[in-house]
C-alpha cells in the first residue's frame, strides 16, 4: 500500500495541469470535478497510506520512495525521494482531508466568480506543493515545495487582481516571506557546507550528522538553527515577521482557510518539528522559538480582541494559536506542537469556512458590527461556528482545542518555564474573550443585516465534518493524570528518535497536572463568561472602558497590530524608497554609459574612413602595403 | 598528364565541364529554371566526387607543380560546394522576381567556385594567382549583375579597380619572393624559411602577398570595399563573396603558412596581430548604429576575420589545434552568414534589397518563424551558447589560449561584447510591436501589405533557411561530430 505513496503529491500536480492546460474550456463542474477529484483521491490514498502505516509499521517507523535522482554533482546528488513516517503521515492526513473538505466547499463558495478554473488550478498547484514540502526527504525538496506554496499563497491572496489593495496584499505577503525564505536558504547553505548533505533522514542524513559533529550550543548549530527559524517565522507569521498574515485576508475566504490557517502558516512548525535535532543541538535557538511563541500568541491575542472584520479577527488568532505551537516546540514538546497543529487546523479551517457562509450570505460584508443575530438565519452554521469557536477557546472537556492547549501548558509548566507558562494562560483568556466576543456579536443579538444567500450542501457537509473534528479530535490523546491514554504522544515519538530526553509528561505528577487543569478550565470558562458579559450583556462597561483616553489609545494601537506595519514602514520601507529616489539615475549606470558614449565617439571616427571614394580606398591599400612592408622589414 | 592526375583533379573538371556545358546551353536554349538545376547538378556532381577521389587516389597526392589534392583540400572543397549550391537555391527565387537575363549568373557562380576549388588545392604561385583571377574576374559581374542598379555597377566597379590594385601587390610581392629564393613551390620554400633566410627582399615579399590576400579577407587597412560592395551586390552575391570567397583564401593561407614554414618569420605574426587587432575593432565600431542590415553584416565580416585572425596567429604554438579552430569557424561562420543572407534574400522585393533594419521591425509579429531563423543567425553571430557560432569561437579562444595571446583574447572578449550591441538592435527590432511604426502606419499599409514583405515565403528558400537553422543549432549542441571530420581531414596538413 505504501508504494502508492507518490500519487499523493502527484494526483494534485495533475490537477493542476489539467485545468491549466484545458481549464478554461472546461464546463464548472468538470472544473470542480477535477479540482475536487483531484484531492479526493489523493485523501483517500492517503487515508489507505496512513492505515497502511499504522496497522503494519515499516521497519524504522519510516518509509522512503526514490522517484528518480534529480541531479548528480560529485556526492551531491539530491533525489525526488518522498519519505513518510508519523510527522509527515500527520501532516499528509490533515492537507488532504481538510484539503479536500475546503476544496469542496469552494465549489460552491466561488461559483458566481469569474477565473473559477483557475482558482483551483491554483488550490490544487497549493495542496501539490504543500505535500511535496510535507513529504520531501531532503531539504532542497522540501525548499522547492516551500517556495512553491508561497508562490501559490501569492497568487491566491491576489485572486481577485483587479482590486489593486489585493496585489498589494498579496505583494506584502511575498515580499515578507522572502525575507524569511532568504534566512532559511543561507541556513540550507550552511548545512551543506559544514555537513555535505542536505538529506534529512538516516545515517548519512543532517538530523545523524549535526547529533554525532556538532557539540550542544555550538555556534554552527545555533547558526543553522537561527537561519531555519527565520524560515519558519516568515511562512508562520510570527514575530517579527507576522505583518503580511492579515493582510493576507484579502484572498477568498476558502484560501484563508486552507492555506492562512490550516496549512500553509503551520509548514514553520513543520520545518522546526523536521529539523528537530538542529534545535535541541542550539538551546539558545529553542528558548529563542518558544520566547517568541510566546511573545506573538500575546500580541496577536490583544490585536484580536480589537478587530471589526471577521478575517482579521480570525487571521490575529491564527497567529496567537501558531504562537503557541512554537511556544510547544520551544520546550521541546514535538508531539504536543504536532497535536494543537491538528486540531487548530479542523478547529480554524472550521470558523473561516463559517466565517465565508456568513460573507456570502450577508453580501460579502465583513465587519461583524454589521452583523448580529446570525444564530436564527444560518441555524447549522452559527452551530458549527459555536462549537470552532469553542474549540479555539478551550472549552473545557468536550472540544479537541481544550486538549492540545492543555497539553502545551502543562508541557510548558513541566519544563520549568513559569513565565512563559503564565502569558500562555494569559493568552488562553484572551482567547476565549475574542473568540466568543465575535460569536456573541456576530450570532447572537438583533440582526442588522439580511441574509440574502443560504449555505449549499457542498458548504454544509464540510462544515458538519469540522465540526466533529473539532470536538472528537481531541480525544486522541487524554491528559495523563486521566489514565494512560496517549495514542498520539506514542505515534508521535517514533517520528523523533534522536530526542535527547523523551519527557513523558511527568509521571506521578498527576496532582500538579490536575491542579493546571483545573486552572486552564477556569481561564476558559472565565473568559468566555467575560466575553458574554462585555460584549452580549453590559456593552455600555466595554465602551466606558474603549472609550477612555488611554482606552482609545490601547485600542488604536492593538487595532493596527501593535504598530509593526507603521514601523517596518518608517524604518524599512521608506528609507529604501528614498534611496531608490534618490538613485534614479543609478549612479553606477554612469559608468557604462561612460564607456558606451567613448565606443559610439569611436563608431563616428571610425565611420569618417568609410567616404565611398575608390581612390581614398586606393589610398588605404597603399597605405597598408607601406606599413606592413615598413614593419616587416625593419623589425 | 598521367589518368590518375586526371582522376584526382575530377572535382575540377567536372565545374569546368558543367561551365561550359551551361554556355552552350544559354546559347541555344534560355530557360531560367533549367539552367539553375543544371548548375546545382554540375555542383553536386563536383561535391559527389569528392569521395570518390578521396578513395581512389592516394592522398594526398600532386598533380605537376601546381595543384595538390589531399584530405584539407577536398574538406574545403567540400564547403565551398555546398555553400555554392545554397547559393545557387536562393538566387533562383531571388532572380526571377528581377528583370533581365538570369542564365548567365549561374555560370558566373560555377566559374567562381572553380576559383575557389583551385584555390584551396593550389600548391604554387601559379596556381594560386589562376585561382584567384578566376575567383575575382566571375566576381566582378557577378557584383555588378543587376546592371539596371546603379549601386550594383558602383560595388562592381569599386571591387574590379580595388581587386586589381590588390592583385597587382600580390604579383609584386610573387615576384620577389621569387627573385630570393628562385621557386614558387611552396614545399621548396620551406627549405629557405627553415635555414633562417630572413632576407629584406624575401619579407618584403611577403608583406605584399598579406596585401592581396588581405584585400581579399576584407581585413583592416583593405577592407574600406566591404561595405559598399555588401551594400551594392545582390544579397546571394554578398553571400558568396562573405563565405566562399574568404574561406578559400584563408584555406589558401594556412597551406601556404604550413608548406612553406612560412611561420619561421616572426614579424609576419606580428603584422598579422595588428591587422587583427584593427580589424577586431574596425568592424565592431562601425557597424555599431549602422542602419542597413548589409552595411552590418560588412563589418561584422571584417570583425569575424579578425577573429579568424587569432586563431590563425596561434599558429605559430599549435598547428593542428589553430588550423581545426579556423576551419571550425569558417564553417559555422559560413553556414550562419548564409542564413544571414539568405532571410536577406527571401525578405527582398523585385525592385531593391530588404537591407534597411526598419524593414525588420516588427517582423516577429507576422512573419515569427521568420523572425526565429533570423534571430538564430543573429545569436549564432554574436557568439551565444548553443548556436554554431558559440563553439566556433570557442575554439577560437582555445586555440588563442593554448598559444597565450593574452592580449588578442581580451580584446576579442572585448569586441564580442560590443558587437552583441548591433547584432541585438536587429533582433530587439524584430520583436518591437508594429505599432512602433506609428507614422508608416498612418499612411494605411498595414505589415502584410507593405511592399518590404512578400506576401508568401518561396518553398525553396523556406527549406533551406529551415536546413540551415537546423545546422545553426546542431553544430551548437553537437559540434563534436564536425570536428572529428575536420581533425582527420587537416591531419593531412600539418
Amino acid at each position: 500500500m505504501l508504494e502508492l505513496l507518490w500519487l499523493i503529491p502527484i494526483l494534485p500536480f495533475i490537477g493542476f495541469l489539467v485545468l491549466v492546460l484545458i481549464g478554461t474550456r472546461l464546463s464548472r463542474a468538470g472544473v470542480a470535478a477535477i479540482g475536487v477529484g483531484s484531492i479526493g483521491i489523493s485523501a483517500v490514498v492517503s487515508l489507505l497510506c496512513g492505515f497502511s502505516f499504522m496497522s503494519s509499521p515499516p521497519p524504522g517507523d519510516a518509509f522512503s520512495q526514490t522517484l528518480w535522482t534529480w541531479m548528480k554533482v560529485g556526492s551531491f546528488a539530491p533525489g525526488i525521494t518522498f519519505h513518510l513516517d508519523a510527522l509527515s503521515l500527520l501532516m499528509t492526513l490533515v492537507v488532504t482531508v481538510v484539503g479536500f473538505l475546503i476544496h469542496l466547499y469552494s465549489t460552491e463558495y466561488m461559483n458566481d466568480e469569474d477565473g473559477y478554473s483557475r482558482f483551483f488550478a491554483y488550490m490544487n498547484l497549493f495542496v501539490g506543493s504543500m505535500l511535496t514540502l510535507i513529504l520531501a526527504d531532503n531539504l532542497i525538496l522540501l525548499y522547492l515545495g516551500w517556495e512553491g506554496v508561497g508562490l501559490c499563497s501569492y497568487l491566491l491572496i491576489g485572486f481577485w487582481y483587479k482590486d489593486p489593495a489585493n496585489g498589494l496584499a498579496a505583494r506584502k505577503a511575498f515580499t515578507i516571506t522572502r525575507v524569511g525564505d532568504t534566512a532559511m536558504a543561507l541556513g540550507l547553505f550552511l548545512l551543506f557546507a559544514h555537513l555535505r548533505t542536505l538529506n534529512i533522514h538516516g545515517d548519512g542524513g543532517i538530523l545523524a550528522l549535526a547529533m554525532s559533529q556538532w557539540m550542544e550550543g555550538s555556534g554552527l548549530a545555533i547558526a543553522a538553527a537561527a537561519l531555519l527559524l527565520g524560515g519558519a517565522l516568515g511562512k508562520s507569521g510570527q514575530l517579527p515577521l507576522q505583518t503580511w498574515l492579515p493582510d493576507a485576508m484579502a484572498g477568498p475566504t476558502p484560501v484563508s482557510a486552507l492555506i492562512h490557517a490550516a496549512t500553509m502558516v503551520t509548514a514553520g512548525v513543520y520545518l522546526i518539528a523536521r529539523t528537530y535535532v538542529l534545535f535541541e543541538l542550539a538551546p539558545a535557538v529553542q528558548f529563542a522559538v518558544a520566547l517568541i511563541g510566546t511573545i506573538t500568541l500575546f500580541v496577536a491575542g490583544c490585536s484580536a480582541l480589537t478587530q471589526r472584520d471577521m478575517k482579521r479577527i480570525l487571521a490575529y488568532s491564527t497567529i496567537s494559536q501558531i504562537g503557541y505551537m512554537f511556544l510547544a516546540l520551544g520546550v521541546g514538546a514535538w508531539s504536543a506542537a504536532m497535536f494543537h497543529f491538528m486540531t487548530h487546523a479542523f478547529f480554524k479551517a472550521l470558523l473561516f469556512l463559517g466565517a465565508g457562509v456568513v460573507i456570502l450570505a450577508l453580501h460579502h460584508e465583513q465587519d461583524i458590527f454589521n452583523m448580529g443575530g446570525l444564530r436564527r438565519a444560518l441555524p447549522l452554521t452559527s452551530k458549527t461556528f459555536i462549537i470552532g469557536a469553542a474549540a479555539l477557546a478551550g472549552f473545557p472537556f468536550i472540544t479537541a482545542g481544550f486538549y492540545s492547549k492543555d497539553l502545551i501548558l502543562w508541557k510548558v509548566w513541566s519544563a520549568h518555564q513559569p513565565w512563559l507558562y503564565i502569558v500562555g494562560l494569559g493568552g488562553a483568556l484572551l482567547t476565549a474573550l475574542y473568540s466568543f466576543r465575535l460569536v456573541f456579536i456576530a450570532f447572537f443579538g438583533e440582526a442588522k443585516s439580511h441574509v440574502v444567500k443560504k449555505p449549499g450542501a457542498c458548504m454544509k457537509i464540510p462544515l458538519t465534518i469540522l465540526a466533529a473534528l473539532a470536538i472528537i479530535g481531541g480525544l486522541i490523546e487524554l491528559p495523563h493524570a486521566w489514565g494512560n491514554w496517549q495514542p498520539f504522544s506514542k505515534f508521535m515519538e517514533s517520528a523523533f528518535p534522536l530526542t535527547a530526553s523523551v519527557e513523558h509528561g511527568g509521571h506521578g505528577k498527576a496532582a500538579a497536572e490536575l491542579i493546571l487543569q483545573g486552572i486552564a478550565v477556569v481561564v476558559s470558562v472565565v473568559g468566555i463568561s467575560l466575553a458574554y458579559l462585555f460584549f452580549l450583556r453590559k456593552q455600555i462597561f466595554v465602551e466606558g472602558v474603549a472609550g477612555s483616553s488611554v482606552g482609545v489609545a490601547v485600542h488604536r494601537f492593538w487595532f493596527a497590530g501593535w504598530g509593526f506595519d507603521w514601523l517596518y514602514d518608517k524604518v524599512f520601507v521608506q528609507p529604501v524608497v528614498w534611496a531608490a529616489r534618490i538613485n534614479k539615475n543609478d549612479i553606477i549606470d554612469f559608468i557604462y554609459r561612460l564607456f558606451a558614449g567613448i565606443i559610439q565617439i569611436f563608431h563616428f571616427i571610425f565611420c569618417l574612413t568609410q567616404t565611398g571614394r575608390v581612390r581614398w580606398y586606393a589610398v588605404g591599400i597603399a597605405f597598408g602595403a607601406v606599413v606592413i612592408v615598413a614593419m616587416v622589414v625593419l623589425s | 598528364m598521367t589518368t590518375t592526375d586526371l582522376l584526382a583533379i575530377t572535382p575540377l573538371i567536372i565545374l569546368s565541364a558543367a561551365s561550359v556545358v551551361l554556355l552552350l546551353v544559354t546559347a541555344f536554349y534560355r530557360n531560367h529554371k533549367v539552367i539553375a538545376v543544371l548548375a546545382l547538378m554540375g555542383i553536386a556532381l563536383a561535391f559527389a566526387s569528392l569521395p570518390m577521389v578521396s578513395s581512389e587516389v592516394s592522398l594526398p597526392f600532386t598533380v605537376t607543380q601546381l595543384i595538390i589534392l589531399d584530405g584539407y583540400a577536398l574538406l574545403y572543397m567540400g564547403l565551398l560546394f555546398a555553400v555554392s549550391f545554397v547559393v545557387i537555391l536562393i538566387a533562383h527565387g531571388y532572380l526571377e522576381k528581377r528583370q533581365g537575363n538570369h542564365e548567365e549568373f549561374y555560370i558566373l557562380v560555377l566559374l567562381a567556385t572553380l576559383g575557389c576549388a583551385v584555390l584551396v588545392a593550389s600548391s604554387h604561385f601559379a596556381s594560386l594567382f589562376l585561382g584567384l583571377e578566376i575567383l575575382s574576374v566571375s566576381l566582378y559581374v557577378l557584383i555588378a549583375y543587376l546592371y539596371t542598379d546603379e549601386r550594383s555597377i558602383e560595388a562592381g566597379l569599386k571591387y574590379l579597380v580595388l581587386a586589381a590594385v590588390s592583385s597587382a601587390f600580390l604579383l609584386f610581392g610573387m615576384a620577389l619572393v621569387y627573385a630570393e629564393l628562385g621557386t614558387m613551390e611552396f614545399t621548396q620554400m620551406a627549405s629557405h624559411a627553415n635555414a633562417g633566410n630572413h632576407s629584406m627582399l624575401l619579407l618584403a615579399g611577403m608583406g605584399l602577398m598579406v596585401v592581396g590576400i588581405g584585400f581579399k579577407l576584407a581585413v583592416v587597412p583593405f577592407h574600406l570595399w566591404t561595405p559598399d560592395v555588401y551594400e551594392g551586390a545582390p544579397a546571394p552575391v554578398t553571400a558568396f563573396v562573405a563565405t566562399a570567397s574568404k574561406g578559400a583564401v584563408v584555406a589558401l593561407l594556412m597551406r601556404y603558412f604550413a608548406t612553406a614554414d612560412s611561420y619561421a618569420h616572426s614579424s609576419l605574426f606580428q603584422v598579422f596581430t595588428v591587422i587583427a587587432i584593427a580589424s577586431m575593432f574596425a568592424g565592431n565600431l562601425m557597424a555599431l548604429l549602422q542602419n542597413n542590415v548589409k552595411r552590418i553584416l560588412a563589418y561584422s565580416s571584417i570583425a569575424h576575420l579578425g577573429y579568424v585572425l587569432v586563431a590563425f596567429i596561434a599558429f605559430r604554438a599549435d598547428e593542428m589545434m589553430a588550423v581545426t579552430a579556423v576551419t571550425f569557424y569558417l564553417v559555422a561562420y559560413s553556414v550562419t552568414t548564409l542564413g544571414a543572407f539568405g532571410i536577406i534574400t527571401v525578405l527582398s522585393p523585385g525592385d531593391r534589397e530588404a537591407d534597411a533594419i526598419d524593414d525588420y521591425r516588427g517582423l516577429a509579429w507576422h512573419r515569427p518563424w521568420l523572425a526565429g531563423i533570423f534571430t538564430a543567425v543573429l545569436l549564432s553571430l554574436a557568439g551565444i551558447p548553443l548556436t554554431a557560432g558559440f563553439v566556433g569561437k570557442f575554439y577560437v579562444v582555445a586555440a588563442g589560449v593554448g598559444s597565450a595571446l593574452w592580449l588578442l583574447l581580451v580584446l576579442l572578449v572585448v569586441n564580442s561584447t560590443i558587437g552583441l550591441y548591433y547584432y541585438l538592435r536587429i533582433v530587439v527590432a524584430m520583436y518591437r510591436t508594429p505599432e512602433d511604426k506609428a507614422g508608416e502606419a498612418a499612411t494605411g499599409l498595414t505589415a502584410a501589405e507593405s511592399p518590404t514583405t512578400p506576401a508568401s515565403l518561396p518553398l525553396i528558400g523556406g527549406v533551406v533557411l529551415a536546413g540551415l537553422t537546423l545546422l545553426i543549432v546542431w553544430l551548437g549542441v553537437y559540434p563534436a561530430t564536425l570536428m572529428r571530420v575536420i581533425k582527420v581531414a587537416v591531419d593531412t596538413l600539418v
